[in-house]
Parts: structure tokens; C-alpha cells; sequence
């Protein structure tokens, strides 16, 4: 299987389950959003907001739908 | 207290963070579920009253069969290829509540983006490929199989790429399968007999759009970088030379998006096209497709998708 042309063409990374969060956040499940001491984590264009990437699929969930 | 809007997700899905603030801002009754915590919360669905009841630390939610909208974030089934075996609990855990989520299919008043049964089919390519043809989208030759002597008619290059995500495990690595220019007819048997793949002609030149539809709403943004196409899998590009700019699609090819989206059964849809000279190729749609990387002043997909939650 190893010879296989999709496993041959895959590019490996140092896996991770979960991302790197600020020191500050915590997620409020009341709200049900992330916040930090400022307010909420994730605006649009924050680094929260536009980190979550196409390019980022592996980490937030559009290819990981099915883990 | 009741929920108007019931949104499934996991816990590190920063786009639905987006959403919520303007559900909240809105004033709206809404519920989030992320897969992380479900073993913490306390949940209880009743198939006879259509409703689902929970404790989420603490605090009591009842979804009823008037609950306006579904935000369904999360699979619709689970690949069966976890990295290191599976302990008894993480077996009756992965079974159970899957079966579970699919349980909310009892909500089947409600608007869901996007309907479970809709987005497994959707999932689908040869299937979305099929439609998208049918409706009038130019589409590329598409093989799919392990025979490789059936590659022999791209004469040579053209892209290779997995039926389903290739994301594996493999000790403390993960690995990724992207769309790969390749000269198929150098393959092996032994390369592709043990799994099928899909086997696509090569457009060239290339413009990658991605077309995002949120209920009658659209954005095409065109993804370059130095203002050129890219010839490989934008994804490989480094976010720093990567552009996002709008465009303006041709009449005939926004209402095939929208048609598409129509026979497909789905609310919301990503669209991968790509722009030939003036032509324009449909690669794939993403049911569940992510687009947090695309919000900005000019996109505010978060505020269309809250908008279109809270429609009646």
C-alpha cells in the first residue's frame, strides 16, 4: 500500500489535534464563541478569523470532517 | 430556554465563532454543540415529541420541533482509518454518537445548512461531477479507478487526486494528499491497484475561482498570486503569495452554480471552478467547504450565513 501513488504524492507533517491557542483564551460555552481578555478571540480578518484557511484544512475541520 | 437556531460543531471551528457573534448580536435563541464536549454535556432526544433536550454545563436547552434552523458543522460519517487502534470507549464513542447526530434528522421542519443526507451525496464527486454536466458546466475528462492501463488516454500529464480526503496517520505524522500534476502514463500497476483514484485532465493555463453560495447569495473570488494563475495546487503556495480578488462571473455561469447547489439539495456550497481564457470549468463542490479565509469588509459570509439561519 505504501507504494501506492496517493500515499507517494502525500505531503507529510508533524501532526497535531489540536492548534495553538494565545495564553489568554478560553472558550465560553455560554456564548459559544472563544474569547480572550479583550473580548471575543475571532473577528473577521483577526489572526482567528483568517488563520481558519482553506490552506489550514487539516486544522480546522474541512478535511477532517470524517475524524 | 427554547433554541431557535441549533448549531453542531466542534470546538476549534473558528468560522462558526464568526457566526455566532452575529446570532448573538441579532438576539437570537441559539445552541452550540461542539463534538468535543459531548461526553460533558447531558443530552436527551425524544424521536416522539421531536425534540432534543440539553444540559450544557449547567445551563437547560430544549430544541423542539419549531427550532428554525440546523448550522450542521460536522461529519456525516467517520473514515474508518484512525492511526492507532481504537480503545473499547473510543469504539462506542465514535459509533454512538454518530449515530446520534444523525438522529437530528428528526428536525426535518427546520432550515438545515447543510442537510446531512444531501451533503453525504454531495460529497460524492463522480456524483457532483454527473450533475454539474447534466446542468451544462463544462467539466474536465475524469477517470476514476485502479486499472492503469485505463490512463494511457490522458497522453501523459494530468492531475491526480484521491476519490475522498487522503488525510493519514502514520506515528507522530500526518499526511495530505493535494491535487498533483503528474505524467500518468509512467504509472505502475502496483501504484494504483490497491485503491482507486481519480485521474483528471489538466487544464492549462489556470485561474483557480472559488465560488462561495450562501442561500440566493454569491461570492467568486479569483486566487492568484503575482496576479498569475497557479499551475499547481494553490493550496502548496504560502499564504504570502497567495491573492484574493472578486470577480464578476458570467450570468450563464452563476445560475449553473445556483442550479447545481438546487439539485444537489444544499444551502450552502464551495465551489471550485476554473477559468480557461474565457472558459469556465467546474472541479468540484465542498458541502461543508470552509470560507473563514475569505471573509473580509466586502465578504461578510458569517453575516449572510447568520442571515440566512435566522430566516423564517
Amino acid at each position: 500500500m505504501n507504494n501506492h501513488v496517493l500515499v507517494k504524492l502525500a505531503k507529510r507533517k508533524p501532526y497535531s489535534s489540536t492548534p495553538d491557542m494565545p495564553d489568554d483564551a478560553y472558550y465560553d460555552s455560554i456564548k459559544g464563541y472563544w474569547m480572550d481578555k479583550k473580548g471575543a478571540l475571532v473577528s473577521s480578518g483577526s489572526e482567528y478569523g483568517a488563520r481558519v484557511s482553506k490552506k489550514c484544512d487539516q486544522e480546522t475541520g474541512e478535511d477532517q470532517k470524517g475524524e | 430556554m427554547n433554541v431557535d437556531v441549533l448549531v453542531i460543531s466542534s470546538l476549534y471551528d473558528f468560522s462558526t465563532d464568526l457566526v455566532i457573534q452575529e446570532l448573538e448580536k441579532n438576539g437570537v435563541s441559539y445552541l452550540r454543540l461542539n463534538k468535543e464536549h459531548f461526553s460533558e454535556y447531558r443530552l436527551t432526544i425524544n424521536p416522539n415529541t421531536q425534540s432534543l433536550d440539553a444540559d450544557v454545563f449547567g445551563e437547560l436547552y430544549c430544541v423542539t420541533s419549531d427550532v428554525r434552523s440546523i448550522f450542521y458543522r460536522q461529519p456525516v460519517f467517520l473514515r474508518n482509518a484512525p492511526a492507532e487502534p481504537l480503545s473499547l470507549q473510543e469504539q462506542l464513542d465514535r459509533s454512538q454518537w454518530m449515530g446520534f447526530l444523525r438522529s437530528l434528522t428528526i428536525f426535518k421542519n427546520a432550515r438545515w445548512m447543510n442537510n446531512l443526507a444531501s451533503t453525504y451525496l454531495a460529497e460524492t464527486k463522480a456524483y457532483q461531477l454527473a450533475i454539474a454536466s447534466e446542468i451544462g458546466f463544462t467539466v474536465p475528462d475524469t477517470i476514476i479507478g485502479n486499472d492503469v492501463r485505463k490512463f494511457s488516454e490522458f497522453d501523459g500529464t494530468a492531475i491526480i487526486k484521491s476519490l475522498d480526503t487522503v488525510l493519514l496517520r502514520e506515528g507522530s505524522d500526518c499526511l495530505f494528499t493535494y491535487s498533483t500534476i503528474s505524467n500518468v502514463s509512467k504509472l505502475d500497476d502496483d501504484e494504483v491497484s490497491s485503491a482507486p483514484l481519480t485521474v483528471q485532465e489538466y487544464i492549462y493555463p489556470k485561474i483557480d475561482i472559488r465560488v462561495t453560495v450562501i442561500g440566493e447569495k454569491l461570492y467568486a473570488t479569483k486566487i492568484t498570486s503575482e496576479g498569475k494563475g497557479i499551475d499547481d495546487d494553490w493550496r502548496i503556495s504560502s499564504r504570502e503569495e497567495l491573492e484574493y480578488t472578486d470577480v464578476d462571473l458570467p450570468r450563464a455561469v452563476k445560475e449553473n452554480c445556483f442550479e447545481l447547489l438546487d439539485k444537489l439539495n444544499l444551502n450552502f456550497g464551495a465551489i471550485d471552478l476554473i477559468q480557461r481564457n474565457e472558459e469556465f470549468v467546474f472541479i468540484e463542490i465542498n458541502p461543508t467547504g470552509e470560507w473563514g479565509w475569505l471573509t473580509n469588509d466586502c465578504r461578510r459570509i458569517d453575516v449572510d450565513i447568520s442571515n440566512w439561519l435566522m430566516e423564517r
